[in-house]
C-alpha cells in the first residue's frame, strides 16, 4: 500500500447542532453553561400506554431558520427527520467553518462521516401505520425514501455536491464518536482535506419502546451517578464539526476550534447490552485512545462520561476510568451532559464531542445536572455545582454501546508552535 | 507506520453454499442460486425471486447456547465469522484478544424484529414488547454477537451504506490493520432476506422485473429489468502481514489498496454520470501504486439495475479502456447474477475475488447473453487465467462508491 507521506495533525474549524436545549452552536455553549434542561414531555409521538413519557425532545424544528449555510434551492422532499437534523448541523458547520460556499477546488475532497441511529424508522413508523389501517395498496410507502441511516449523509453530500469519501457509522451509542475518529483519520492519512463528521438521531417509537422494555429509561429525567437514577432519557438532535488538517487550517487562517488528538476503540466481547462489570472494554477504550493521540494519562483535565445513568453503565465507567488514571482519578473533572440533552444515541459520540471542543475552546467545564444524591460507589468529582470556570487542555469523550462497543475520542487545545508543545507523534 | 494487510481465512454464509469450497466449487461451475422465495408468501408482489441461505445450520460453526440470543443475521454473520477464523488457523486467546476484532457492513439489519416489535407497539401496546427482541434491532449487533462467540476485544464496528457497505468495512479494516489499530480484523457483511424490505422493494421497482419482461438477475445485460435480492453473510479475515508471517499462516490474497469518493444522486438510485465511481476506481489504483492496466479483473458491482450496470460499464471503460488496441483492459464478471443483491454483498465478493487469486479462475457473469458495452466480460462459464490483480467495487445508491484492490501474493517481504 502506497504510504501517503507523514501523518497530518487533525484540527476541528467548524461546528453545528440542533439538540433539545440549543439550535445552534452559540446557543449551545450558553446552554451548556446554565446548566440547562432539555428532558420534557414527548411530543413527537403518542406517549399514550407508555411506561414513561419523557425525553430530550427537539421542538419548532425548521433547518431553514436555523443554518446559515442551508444552500439555495434546498428541498426538504424526501428527506427524514434524522436527514433534516444532520443537514442543518453539517451546513451550520460549514458556514462557522468559513467553507461556506465550499470552494470548488475542494468539492472533490471533501467527505461525510456520520454516525446513525434510528435514520428513517419514525416515518417507516407512519408508513406502516397507514400500510395496517389502509392496506398496501393506499399506503404512502414514498415515506420510506430516506429509511436507511445512510440517506443523511446521501442527502448532505448531494446537495452540496461532495465527493469525497462517505459512509455511515451504525454501532448504536458510540456511532457518532467514531464517526469522528475515522473522520480524522481520513484527515490524518491525507486520504480527504475536508470532512464533515458527526451524528443524527430521531426520537422514534420503536427505539423509545424498546428502552423501555429493557427498564433503561428514568420515567422522570435521567440522574448521572445519582443514588436513585433510574435509567437514562432518550434524546434527539445532530451534531457535525468540520475535520481539516491543520496545515489547510492555517493557510487559510481558519479559526481552530481544537484538535482531534487520536482515538481508541474496543469491544466488551461480553454481553449485548450490559457493560462488562470489570470495565475492561471502557478502561481499554480510554487507555488506547490516549496511545493514539500520544497523550500521557496525567495531561487529561476534563473527561466528558458516557454517563448515560442507568445503574450499569455509571459505575463501570467510574470504575474504567479508575482502572486508567489510579489516583487522578479523583482530581479529574467529569461530568455527563446527557443530564442536559438526553442520549441521544447514534448522535451522541458526536454531541459530546462539539461539547469537549467546547470546553476547550471556551474555557469550561459544563456540569452534570439533576445529582443530588451520590452513589457511594460513583465518588470522582462530577462537576454537580453548575459549570466551572476551567479551561482544559486535553478532554476524552466516551461513548459505550449495545453490541459492546466502547469508543473514545482525545480532543486538545490547538497550541501554535513554539508555546506550550502538544505532541502528536 | 503502514504495514501490508494480507486475507487469511475466508467465511461464506451464501445462498451458493456455505464455506469456502462449496461455494467456490458451484460459483466457479457457473451455478445460480437464484429461485423462487421459499420462505414467505410472494404470490400478490410484483416479483416472486430471491437468492436465499438454505440449509444453513448455525450449530454447526457455533456455540448453541449463543445461538438462542441471536436472530437470522447475527447467526450467518457469527458463523461466517467463526468460519473465517477456523479457515485461517488464527488461535484467539488472551495473548491477542485485544488486537483482534470485527467490522461489518450491514445495509438492512434485522428489519424482521423491528417490525415484529412495532407491531406489538400497534397492536398490543408498547407495554408488551418482548424485552429479549430489543438487542436485535441495533444494526451492530451481528458484529456484537460475533464478538462475544469468538472472545473478539479489539476494534469493533459497523457500517450501513447500502450496496457499499461491505466494501466500506473492508477498507476501513485494511486502513485501520495498516495503521496499527489492530492485528486482525474480520471484514465483511451480512443481510437478509424479509417479507416487508421485499415488498417495499418491489413498490419502489428496484427488483426485477421492474419494467416488465421476465424475471432474473441480468448484469450488464441488454434485457436487465432489476436486482434479485439476495442474502448471506461473507467475511474475509485481514491481517498484518508480519503478524500473519510471523505465526506461519497460509496467505490468500493480500490488498493493495482502496478508494472511496461520493457523487450527488438521487436517493434511491445511481447518478446519470460515471464521475463518482472514476474517482474511486482512480483512488483506489493510485493508493495501491499501480497503473490500471495493472488491474487484471474487477468484480463489478452491477446488479441488473438499470443505470448501475451501465455508469459502471462506462466508467470501467473510462478508466480502463475498451477491448482490443494497445490498452489491455480488464477482466469483468458479476457474480450477482448468480448470487443476487444482498446490499452488503461485498464480502462475499471479496472472499470470491480472493479465491480467484489465489485459485487462478474468474467466475462467469450469468444471463449476460446481449452485453451493454464492449468490455471483457467473463460470460457462461469461469475462466481458468493467472491474474495478479482484482479490483471489487461496491457502488451504491445515493451515490456512493468504494473500490478495493487484492494482489496476488507474491511472497517479497
Amino acid at each position: 500500500m502506497k504510504k501517503n507521506g507523514d501523518k497530518k495533525r487533525v484540527v476541528i474549524t467548524g461546528l453545528g447542532t440542533v439538540n433539545s436545549v440549543a439550535k445552534g452552536i452559540g446557543e449551545f455553549v450558553s446552554a451548556l453553561k446554565a446548566g440547562a434542561c432539555g428532558i420534557g414531555e414527548i411530543t413527537v409521538f403518542d406517549t399514550e400506554g407508555s411506561r414513561t413519557k419523557t425525553g430530550a425532545e427537539v421542538t419548532d424544528f425548521n433547518p431553514r431558520e436555523i443554518s446559515p449555510g442551508i444552500p439555495a434551492g434546498f428541498s426538504t422532499k424526501r428527506m427524514s427527520r434524522s436527514d433534516l437534523l444532520a443537514m442543518a448541523a453539517a451546513t451550520e458547520a460549514l458556514h462557522d467553518s468559513g467553507l461556506f460556499p465550499l470552494p470548488e477546488s475542494l468539492r472533490e475532497e471533501t467527505g461525510v462521516i456520520i454516525g446513525g441511529g434510528a435514520g428513517g424508522i419514525p416515518e417507516a413508523e407512519r408508513l406502516y401505520r397507514e400500510y395496517l389501517d389502509r392496506g398496501a395498496e393506499r399506503a404512502k410507502f414514498s415515506l420510506l425514501a430516506s429509511l436507511f441511516s445512510a440517506s443523511s449523509a446521501d442527502h448532505i453530500a448531494s446537495k452540496l455536491n461532495l465527493m469525497g469519501p462517505k459512509t455511515t457509522f451504525m454501532t448504536a451509542c458510540s456511532s457518532g464518536a467514531t464517526a469522528v475518529g475515522y473522520g480524522g483519520d481520513l484527515i490524518r492519512d491525507n486520504l480527504a482535506k475536508v470532512i464533515i463528521a458527526g451524528g443524527t438521531e430521531p426520537l422514534s417509537m420503536i427505539t423509545y419502546a424498546g428502552f423501555n422494555a429493557l427498564r433503561s429509561v428514568d420515567p422522570e429525567y435521567c440522574k448521572p451517578f445519582d443514588k436513585n437514577r433510574q435509567g437514562l432519557s432518550l434524546g434527539e438532535g445532530a451534531g457535525m464539526m468540520i475535520l481539516e488538517s491543520l496545515e489547510d487550517a492555517l493557510e487559510r487562517g481558519a479559526r481552530i476550534y481544537g484538535e482531534v488528538l487520536g482515538y481508541g476503540i474496543t469491544c466488551d466481547s461480553h454481553h449485548m447490552t450490559a457493560p462488562d462489570p470489570a470495565a475492561s472494554g471502557a478502561a481499554r477504550s480510554m487507555m488506547e485512545a490516549l496511545k493514539d493521540a500520544g497523550i500521557a494519562s496525567e495531561r487529561v483535565d476534563y473527561i466528558n462520561a458516557h454517563g448515560t445513568a442507568t445503574p450499569a453503565n455509571d459505575v463501570v465507567e467510574t470504575n474504567g476510568i479508575k482502572a486508567v488514571f489510579k489516583e487522578r482519578a479523583y482530581k479529574i473533572p467529569v461530568s455527563s451532559t446527557k443530564s442536559m440533552i438526553g442520549h441521544t444515541l447514534g448522535a451522541a459520540g458526536a454531541l459530546e464531542g462539539l461539547v469537549s471542543v467546547l470546553a476547550i475552546y471556551h474555557g469550561f467545564i459544563p456540569p452534570t445536572i439533576h445529582l443530588t444524591e451520590p452513589d457511594p460507589e460513583c465518588d470522582l468529582d462530577y462537576v454537580t455545582e453548575g459549570a466551572r470556570e476551567k479551561s482544559p487542555d486535553i478532554v476524552l469523550s466516551n461513548s459505550f454501546a449495545f453490541g459492546g462497543n466502547n469508543t473514545t475520542v482525545v480532543f486538545g487545545r490547538y497550541i501554535e508552535k513554539g508555546k506550550r508543545g502538544i505532541v502528536n507523534e | 507506520m503502514s504495514r501490508r494487510v494480507v486475507v487469511t481465512g475466508i467465511g461464506l454464509v451464501t445462498p451458493l453454499g456455505l464455506g469456502k469450497d462449496s461455494f467456490t466449487e458451484r460459483l466457479m461451475g457457473g451455478e445460480s442460486a437464484i429461485s423462487r422465495i421459499e420462505s414467505f408468501d410472494t404470490s400478490s408482489l410484483s416479483s416472486h425471486l430471491g437468492a436465499e441461505v438454505v440449509d444453513f445450520d448455525p450449530k454447526n460453526y457455533i456455540d448453541s447456547k449463543a445461538i438462542r440470543k441471536m436472530d437470522r443475521i447475527s447467526r450467518m454473520a457469527a458463523a461466517a465469522a467463526a468460519m473465517a477464523v477456523n479457515d485461517s488457523g488464527l488461535k484467539i486467546d488472551d495473548s491477542n484478544r485485544d488486537r483482534v476484532g470485527i467490522i461489518l457492513g450491514v445495509s438492512m439489519g434485522s428489519t424482521d424484529v423491528s417490525l415484529k416489535i412495532i407491531d406489538t407497539i400497534f397492536n398490543e401496546g408498547p407495554t408488551m414488547i418482548n424485552p429479549i427482541l430489543v438487542p436485535n434491532t441495533v444494526m451492530n449487533a451481528p458484529a456484537g454477537h460475533a464478538s462475544i462467540v469468538l472472545g473478539l476485544r479489539g476494534i469493533n464496528s459497523t457500517v450501513n451504506h447500502k450496496e457499499a457497505s461491505a466494501e466500506t468495512a473492508t477498507a476501513y479494516s485494511a486502513g485501520e490493520i495498516a495503521n496499527g489499530r489492530a492485528d486482525a480484523i474480520m471484514a465483511g457483511g451480512a443481510d437478509i432476506i424479509s417479507p416487508f424490505p421485499y415488498e417495499v422493494l418491489t413498490r419502489f421497482r428496484a427488483l426485477s422485473p421492474m419494467g416488465g419482461g421476465s424475471e432474473g438477475a441480468r448484469p450488464f445485460d441488454k434485457g436487465r429489468n432489476g436486482f434479485v435480492y439476495g442474502e448471506g453473510a461473507g467475511i474475509i479475515l485481514l491481517e498484518s502481514l508480519d503478524t500473519a508471517q510471523e505465526r506461519g499462516a497460509e496467505i490468500i490474497a493480500e490488498v493493495l489498496g482502496w478508494g472511496m469518493s461520493a457523487a450527488p444522486s438521487p436517493l434511491s438510485d445511481w447518478p446519470e454520470d460515471t464521475k463518482g465511481p472514476v474517482l474511486a476506481m482512480r483512488r483506489a489504483v493510485e493508493s495501491a501504486n499501480l497503473k490500471p492496466t495493472d488491474i487484471d479483473y474487477i468484480s463489478a458491482s452491477a446488479n441488473g439495475g438499470k443505470r448501475l450496470d451501465r455508469i459502471e460499464a462506462e466508467s470501467i471503460r473510462e478508466v480502463f479502456g475498451g477491448t482490443g488496441g494497445e490498452a489491455k483492459s480488464p477482466l469483468v464478471s458479476s457474480i450477482k447474477g448468480a448470487v443476487g443483491e444482498s446490499l452488503s454483498s461485498g464480502g462475499i465478493r471479496s472472499a470470491a475475488a480472493a479465491i480467484s487469486l489465489k485459485d487462478g479462475m474468474i467466475p462467469p457473469t450469468l444471463n449476460l447473453d446481449d452485453p451493454i458495452a464492449p468490455l471483457s466480460f467473463v460470460v457462461g462459464e469461469k475462466r481458468v487465467e493467472n491474474i495478479s490483480t482484482a479490483m471489487v467495487n461496491g457502488f451504491s445508491s445515493g451515490g456512493t462508491f468504494v473500490s478495493l484492490i487484492f494482489g496476488k501474493f507474491d511472497g517479497s517481504p
